[in-house]
């Protein structure tokens, strides 16, 4: 039930996470952040079994910041993405898979463009405009085709995140706290504290 | 449902005609009844090959890696391309390897020998076997489909444009009655030294 | 009387809690047969391969050669006959490289069931082996768990009961190369009309002592499909292209890659 959204715009890759944290019927926490910072210019956020979660979460950012100490080279978010859908590939043939879904944002410095992708725990990869995981996209999607364009500014894109996030408050069947916005551009990664 | 050749849906189909192949396949990535993506090919270039991969989403990935690597390799090896032949062998050692851990695909081959000039098809099944075939091979959720279509619009010794038009709508019409497969499609027409690579119009639901 | 009949329910019901599911009409299948004779022998098999109840291909080869005097029929997994017979067939090679005479049938058939026993039944190849050497001919056949008969006839597949009705009806002792071709062809025939899981084609392979191997692809083509009264050949033009590109075949695709001191 958790929720994972994104949306990449003109020059920005915006990302939306549920603050809540639910175990059965109790709520544990409500300024949960289900993301990690990977690079200086992409996000990975992460939904799925508890535990399984972080613990992918973390390897992967752990294993980006020591291949940017070795080599000396910022991956680029496609780069990145196929490294982490290699990952869970692995994980999905392995005796105990994790059962994560990741979306990642990250905006490409030597292009100048940015990139949302979706990869699922099977390790299922796709470069989308606007994406997400688990429930939150059968309320969302329909918004979503109806008011994207390709060429909207990151504001314009908060707004259409706005939208959804009220659908959702209005149609999910339990409270998920809000959420936590987070936006990727040029000039990194960054909170939009006033959501 | 949980049946993992087809969570994801798709379809490919590959035929031969005078001189000239083709292979063609939809664009749909679905989760169950949930489209993902429209814009995911099935169908992957090596040297003058194409390799058409349906199935398990994270395995047509994962197996158009794992044969980039293969074909990069033996044209360092060989100082050339791999021709269709070879390179069906080299699909049925490395699923048959997997025998009892399997990828879910489908994949089909096409090409034209570059040494002989004659057109090569070729299907598989999940571990392996090669299904030669002389007409067409097709693969996919919507096979059963494909093999109706192709049966009856298959004809041979087709020129270049001829096929193009056979082809396509055997897999338009086929895709039509599979809520898996469709949201675009593409054809490769493969002649001995010109590849067309088209995007077809089709319904979007 | 209206409407439907529910008078099966109760007992479909009944028999699903009996059973693992429900039965399903689907046959993994093929007819191979083999037939010794006077100075050899031959195997045969149908040329259709399936997946579930759909026909995968309607002219495929199921006669493998191992040697160039030993052949082999498989029944089963597709994949497993060839891939098991591919590599016996490697070894076998390299056995009579080293050993330096021509390679056996028993050697063959040893090699099989070691390799197919130590899988226990999860390589599923069913296999008709025949050959000639120079300790005669042979006729073996071998299950996926790795047991082994040897007999002057033998079939297998889902066809096996409809041919070997014909083996054991027209069989005699003494046959003759012709008599025992066409004995094997009618069995094979039997599995074509009769097996829903056999059809097409009918391929024969002669072994016969002290000559080549005669691999007679299509020997009987009973099932050759009628030509199209009509043409469904669409006019240039009728499907809707969005886009298009010319890729060349020998395209050289260069990128300049910016690394940083």
């Amino acid at each position: 039930m958790d929720i994972v959204l994104g949306i990449r715009v003109k020059d920005s890759v915006i990302l939306a996470t549920s603050k809540a944290v639910t175990r059965g019927i109790s709520v544990l926490k409500s300024t949960d952040d289900k993301t990690r910072v990977l690079s200086e210019h992409s996000l990975l956020a992460f939904s799925g079994e508890a535990g399984d979660t972080v613990q992918f979460a973390e390897y992967i950012q752990v294993n980006m910041q020591l291949y940017s100490i070795r080599e000396n080279y910022e991956l680029s978010p496609y780069a990145t993405a196929s490294f982490v859908r290699q990952e869970l590939a692995k994980s999905i043939r392995s005796r105990k898979p994790f059962q994560v879904n990741v979306l990642l944002g990250g905006f490409d410095a030597k292009k100048g463009e940015p990139g949302l992708y979706q990869i699922d725990y099977l390790g299922t990869q796709a470069e989308l405009p606007y994406a997400a995981h688990g429930y939150s996209g059968f309320y969302t999607f329909s918004l979503l085709d109806r008011h994207y364009r390709p060429d909207m500014t990151t504001q314009e894109g908060l707004e259409l995140l706005r939208m959804c996030v009220d659908e959702l408050e209005r149609r999910m069947p339990i409270d998920f706290k809000g959420v936590l916005v987070k936006i990727v551009d040029k000039d990194g990664v960054r909170e939009e504290p006033n959501f | 449902m949980s049946d993992p050749s087809s969570i994801n849906g798709g379809i490919c189909v590959a035929m031969t005609g005078k001189d000239c192949v083709a292979i063609a396949c939809d664009l749909r990535l679905g989760s169950q009844s949930l489209g993902v993506s429209n814009k995911f090919e099935k169908i992957f270039p090596f040297g003058h090959v194409f390799l058409g991969l349906t199935g398990l989403a994270t395995d047509v990935l994962t197996l158009s890696e794992v044969f980039r690597y293969k074909t990069n390799l033996y044209k360092l090896r060989e100082d050339r391309y791999i021709e269709p032949q070879t390179f069906t062998q080299l699909v049925s050692s490395t699923l048959y390897e997997k025998r009892f851990g399997p990828y879910f695909t489908g994949p089909i081959v096409a090409g034209i020998n570059s040494k002989t000039g004659k057109p090569y098809i070729a299907g598989f099944d999940l571990i392996g076997c090669i299904d030669e075939a002389k007409d067409f091979v097709v693969s996919g959720t919507a096979s059963e489909q494909l093999f109706g279509m192709c049966e009856s619009l298959y004809e041979p010794n087709q020129e270049s444009e001829d096929l193009f038009e056979t082809i396509s709508q055997a897999l338009l019409n086929s895709a039509d009655r599979d809520a898996l497969s469709g949201w675009g499609a593409v054809v490769y027409i493969i002649k001995k030294n010109e590849v067309i690579k088209r995007y077809l119009k089709t319904r979007q639901d | 009387m209206a409407g439907l009949s529910f008078e099966n329910y109760q007992r479909n019901q009944f028999l699903s809690s009996r059973t693992n599911g429900t039965p399903k009409a689907t046959s993994t299948g093929t007819t191979i047969v083999g037939v010794k004779f006077n100075g050899g022998v031959v195997i045969a098999a149908d040329t259709r391969s399936t997946q579930g109840p759909i026909v995968a291909n309607k002219n495929c080869a199921k006669l493998h050669r191992m040697a160039p005097r030993i052949w082999c029929a498989g029944a089963g997994t597709a994949a497993d006959t060839e891939e098991v017979t591919k590599l016996v067939g490697s070894n076998l090679e390299l056995h009579s490289l080293y050993a330096g005479r021509a390679p056996r049938v028993v050697s063959a058939l040893q090699m099989l069931k070691q390799h197919l026993f130590k899988y226990q039944g999860h390589v599923g190849a069913y296999l008709i082996v025949a050959g000639v050497d120079p300790t005669g001919a042979h006729l073996f056949s071998i299950h996926a768990h790795g047991s082994t008969d040897v007999g002057f006839y033998q079939s297998l597949g889902s066809g096996s009961l409809a041919a070997m009705a014909v083996l054991e009806a027209n069989w005699k002792p003494e046959l003759t190369k012709e008599e025992a071709m066409t004995l094997a062809a009618d069995a094979i025939e039997a599995g074509i009309w009769n097996d829903l899981g056999s059809g097409s084609n009918v391929d024969l392979c002669v072994m016969e002592v002290g000559k080549d191997a005669a691999y007679l692809r299509n020997h009987r083509t009973p099932n050759v499909r009628e030509p199209k009264q009509q043409s469904y050949k669409f006019a240039r033009g009728t499907t809707g292209i969005l886009s298009q590109r010319v890729l060349d075949v020998c395209q050289v695709e260069e990128q300049v890659v910016d690394v940083e001191a």
